[in-house]
């Protein structure tokens, strides 16, 4: 699509501002009759994209527009289809997802000479009657109602569409029957059939379509395929696969077999011809021989996600690894003597995931000898930002140092064992614009070191324990876009807000409300909950999710002096407004809510029923209930102190 | 102001806008008028007749056109359009390539 030139694109802006502002326009007809239809598509999808559009609105681009993607549009029903019925130039109508559009509305396209592409995926309340109205639209190219209410017997009937080259039948209930009698389109170059009835005995049939390229049978029954010497992609995803393309004559680009079962694992790629495979997808498969991968010479994607692949069979990646540009390890047992492998035999990676992999920080470095890496995914790994595991002296060299000679523009270190020191290498990772980090053990530190980091535009810093003091004093870098804080607890409404005033052109995700750029007339409240008790329930029942509303919510309660006071818990708390027993209390419902967030769990023994604590000080239970948190999120030395006793962790507060 | 910096443009009812060669320039059309090789008449006198776009609009064109420059060198201000005038102004600017 060519792009309009900048002045027709401000004339858009303009012409879309409002309302009012369309009412201006619509009345010249002479113009809008004369429209390119490029410029009156433009106009067109701004219309739709600023929800600016009804029926009587279309009317006005019926010699002009060429294109109408109305896709995913609720209002979208039969008098909107009566005006595009009227349109002379139609070329192209996507309806995706238009859920009042039934087997009626489609009425007014029949015949529709110029109709050459047309997208009802997902139309449900179309069935086989709508088919009908379509079978009069000649020149029909492209046609996709995956999941909609159209039967084999509608299927059956679009044997009469003899232009189709796509056909998209995705989720429906095709069986063999009705795919061979669609063999009569020759012109047939993608056919889309998950989820169908289609057996071995209708795969059969598809050597008929001569021009086949692309193919997808996932989730069906087929266990073999017969030559198709034009195929060029494949998806047999979630299939039984027995024996696939037993000819070397596919030109095989793309392959996607995720969580497919193979019959016979050794035989499964020996005959296809996949010397031209650039893009292979076995994620979630038993396999755990890899001497296929030997003849994908020019392989560009590989997803080996949740395989059996360890350090023995690391070997065979490396072999091809001369073209790799992304490669997915997660749930792999490969580890960092893996990694030491493949490093120096994939110059050309760019994207790599060891997403929970027993990868450690000895394999930072083997990471930092992959050149062209740009994305990296160490979350759930062990990393722990030292090279020198136990010794935590000053010495000890920072692991992620290593990543400075890469010009990585993501990073995810969620749920790793990286501390804030650990970070520091970081600030200098002069390229990086995504930035994931997801533990408990980070603090205001962290956002010190990442405030220096030059063009990161999404950082997210979940679960940690930043304060407001750190949150206001944090210098977000220019480009910075969306601020991530979910989970971060100890922060309050008022300085998020602030910090909204301050970078208004931060989007802020946070429980209390999501505030997004140049939009700040209020924030989604979540609505305050007292209830206690059902905080303690919910705990129990170690159910992650709807936990964290609760855990931001005990502390509406308190003001933001209060809870600045509660941040300097080592300093003497100005006031003793709060009631201590509930400020006890509600920080251990935050422990116990943490914890279930890591599915542990806790058995709430060592809490006395009784407010027996308003006798104590607050200025003494505050900094216990920190150094209780704190002892929690770091496993090693917390294992000791706070008592873990078996799998099951307790916390005792006195 | 010499007469070989500035182009004259001439709307359909005849108006004449004379402006900065390099503002014109703005046009990826009056850019290809007034440089392609070969001997243009609107190359050789410095003048563009656009029988298609009323005066309203070409004043417009202008306007954007010194918009531009001021914009490309850093000043960031809005530019306004009427919504009136936002169909007759997309086509002259589509023509345009500006």
């Amino acid at each position: 699509m060519k792009r309009e030139s900048e002045l027709v694109g401000l004339c858009i802006e303009a012409a879309c501002e409002s309302r009012e502002s369309v009412e201006k326009w619509r009345m010249q007809r002479r113009s809008l009759d004369r429209l390119p239809s490029p410029v009156a598509d433009a106009l067109l999808r701004r219309l739709i994209a600023r929800r600016l559009l009804y029926p009587s609105l279309l009317e006005v681009f019926k010699h002009s527009a060429e294109e109408v993607d109305v896709r995913d549009n609720g209002s979208v029903d039969e008098e909107w289809m009566a005006y595009l019925g009227a349109f002379r130039h139609l070329r192209y109508l996507n309806l995706a997802d238009c859920h009042r559009i039934t087997t009626s509305a489609l009425w007014p396209i029949t015949g529709m000479t110029t109709l050459q592409e047309l997208d009802l995926s997902r139309c449900f309340k179309v069935n086989d009657a709508g088919i009908s109205h379509l079978l009069s639209v000649p020149n029909l190219e492209k046609l996709r109602i995956s999941e909609t209410g159209v039967t084999a017997k509608g299927v059956k009937l679009l044997a009469s569409l003899q232009n189709l080259s796509l056909l998209d039948l995705g989720g429906l209930p095709v069986d063999d029957v009705s795919l061979t009698s669609l063999q009569v389109l020759k012109r047939l170059q993608y056919i889309d059939l998950w989820g169908s009835k289609i057996s071995n005995k209708g795969a059969a049939v598809l050597n008929m379509f001569p021009k086949l390229t692309h193919l997808n049978l996932a989730w069906t029954s087929v266990t073999k395929l017969p030559t198709l010497s034009s195929l060029e992609f494949l998806d047999m995803s979630n299939c039984t696969i027995d024996s696939i393309l037993e000819d070397d004559k596919s030109p095989l680009v793309k392959l996607i077999f995720s969580g497919a079962t193979f019959l016979n694992e050794a035989g499964a790629f020996s005959y296809a011809n996949t010397n031209l495979v650039s893009f292979l997808d076995v994620a979630h498969t038993s396999l755990h021989k890899f001497f296929f991968l030997s003849k994908m010479k020019v392989i560009e994607h590989l997803n080996l996600s949740s395989c059996m692949m360890g350090d023995d069979s690391v070997e065979m990646v490396a072999c091809i690894g001369g073209n790799l540009k992304s490669l997915n390890l997660s749930g792999t047992r490969v580890s960092s003597a893996g990694l030491g492998i493949l490093a120096g035999h994939v110059p050309n990676l760019e994207i790599l995931s060891l997403s929970k992999t027993p990868v450690d920080d000895t394999g930072i470095s083997f990471i930092s000898m992959m050149p062209s890496l740009k994305d990296v995914d160490l979350s759930n790994t062990n990393i722990k930002g030292f090279l020198h595991q136990g010794k935590v002296d000053v010495d000890s060299s920072l692991s992620l140092m290593a990543l400075q000679n890469l010009k990585l523009e993501r990073l995810n270190l969620e749920h790793t064992q990286v501390r804030d020191e650990a970070l520091y290498p970081l600030s200098s990772l002069l390229e990086l614009r995504y930035l994931s980090l997801k533990s408990a053990s980070l603090a205001d530190v962290s956002l010190y070191y990442l405030s220096s980091i030059p063009k990161l535009t999404n950082l997210s810093v979940c679960d940690a324990v930043l304060t407001n003091y750190g949150i206001d004093i944090f210098k977000a870098p220019e480009t910075l876009k969306l601020l991530d804080l979910r989970g971060c607890w100890l922060l309050t409404e008022d300085s998020i807000l602030s910090f909204c005033r301050h970078h208004p052109q931060v989007e802020v995700l946070h429980e209390l409300g999501t505030v997004y750029p140049f939009n700040q007339n209020g924030p989604n409240h979540s609505s305050p909950s007292r209830s206690t008790s059902r905080t303690v329930q919910m705990a129990k029942k170690k159910d992650p999710v709807p936990v964290l509303p609760y855990l931001a919510d005990q502390r509406l309660k308190y003001s933001r002096d209060e809870l600045l006071a509660l941040q300097f818990a080592s300093f003497p708390l100005a006031s003793s407004t709060v009631d201590t027993w509930d400020v006890v209390k509600d920080c251990f419902y935050l422990v116990v809510s943490a914890g279930s967030q890591k599915q542990r769990v806790l058995s709430v023994s060592g809490i006395p029923s009784q407010p027996q604590f308003t006798s104590i000080s607050t200025r003494l239970m505050i900094p216990v209930m920190c150094k209780i948190l704190c002892f929690y999120y770091q496993p090693d030395r917390g294992q000791a102190a706070n008592g873990r006793k078996g799998s099951n962790d307790t916390i005792i507060i006195i | 102001m010499k007469k070989e910096d500035t182009v004259k443009l001439i709307s359909a009812e005849g108006f004449e806008f004379v402006v900065d060669k390099e503002a014109a320039m703005v046009s990826q059309t009056i850019h290809n008028m007034l440089t392609s090789p070969g001997s243009f008449a609107e190359r050789q006198h410095g003048e563009v007749t656009f029988p298609e776009i009323s005066t309203t609009i070409l004043e417009k064109i202008c306007q954007y056109f010194y918009w531009h420059l001021q914009f490309a060198s850093g000043k960031e201000t809005e530019f306004p359009i009427e919504p009136e005038l936002t169909l007759e102004l997309m086509m002259a600017a589509n023509y345009l390539h500006t």
